[in-house]
């Protein structure tokens, strides 16, 4: 499993708060969606994965990266988009969201961006799909961006495999 | 100095490779050889292709004959190769049939719990612990 820091090595030094705000980009049922820079500790090349006994289908299995046990989240299972295939090249972006760490899965890595806080526009209004998970959407030079709200998005996952009451987190 | 070490089982269901420790088998067997009442075919880790091997799991009650499709071999391994299923897998499972991750050559294969599969077999899951 080969890990790449996610375009942090680039001398952009992320968080410092200036007129723009640093986001990671990726791609995720034929579009582009960014969220926080800061949760993201490395993008991967995913190797075989092992699914789990009953786990949702959003939960697409394991793998091991440096000897550590890493759970994989389809974000369009999650929202009832059908799976994003799993090949050789397929990547993912690491991700730490309050106590959970999983590998997000990507059709494709477009790497960190900046937007300026100014184009930062709310979501649409409608609910269903991904949306639900929008903070908002922004242009930039090559297009329209969705802003994830990742740790809501981790969240409702984990509630949605486990109905409230049924096991503990 | 020696390393601590588990001695499990691999067995398959289906495509799926699985681990589970020794102490928890009793006997592996014909399928023949268990009454069918005592025969465990469908759990959480799918329907077995054949009804020939069997691996025989006590249970509060009585015995219980868990089907598989091959009993791969025996296993010594060092503890530390044996980890915690992660975090967010754990609380998005709801059941405790998975007891951790074993890494088989960097691959992590599932380690069941086999008196709670059994036991939660046609109870529906359980919380997890």
């Amino acid at each position: 499993m080969r890990g790449e820091r996610a375009g942090f090595g680039s001398g952009m030094e992320v968080g410092l708060r200036g007129p723009e705000d640093w986001f990671f980009c990726l791609k995720l049922l034929g579009g582009r969606y960014a969220f926080e820079a800061a949760l993201v500790s490395e993008v991967v090349r995913l190797g075989p994965l092992t699914r789990l006994p009953a786990a949702p289908p959003f939960l697409t299995g394991v793998f091991t990266h440096r000897g550590e046990v890493l759970p994989v989240l389809d974000v369009g299972q999650l929202v009832g988009q059908g799976a994003i295939p799993v090949k050789a090249s397929t990547r993912a972006a690491i991700v730490h969201s309050g106590p959970w760490k999983v590998a997000l899965l990507s059709e494709a890595v477009e790497g960190l961006i900046a937007l300026p806080r100014r184009s930062l526009e709310p979501p649409p209004a409608e609910s269903a799909g991904v949306a639900e998970f929008l903070s908002g959407v922004a242009q930039d030079k090559k297009g329209a961006v969705a802003i994830l709200d990742l740790p809501r998005l981790v969240e409702a996952a984990r509630a949605r495999a486990v109905p409230a009451g049924s096991a503990e987190a | 100095m020696s390393e601590a070490v588990a001695e499990i089982v691999l067995f398959q269901v289906g495509v799926h490779v699985f681990a589970a420790p020794v102490r928890d088998v009793l006997r592996i067997g014909a399928v023949r050889d268990s009454a069918p009442e005592e025969l465990v075919l469908e759990t959480a880790l799918g329907r077995p292709f054949t009804r020939e091997r069997g691996m025989v799991v006590a249970s509060a009650e009585s015995e219980r004959t868990l089907v598989v499709d091959q009993v791969i071999g025996f296993r010594t391994v060092p503890e530390e190769d044996v980890r915690p299923l992660p975090a967010f897998a754990r609380a998005c499972i709801p059941t405790g049939v998975l007891a951790g991750m074993l890494l088989l050559d960097d691959l992590p294969t599932p380690v069941i719990d086999l008196q709670r599969l059994v036991r939660e077999r046609g109870e529906g899951p359980s919380p997890a612990p």
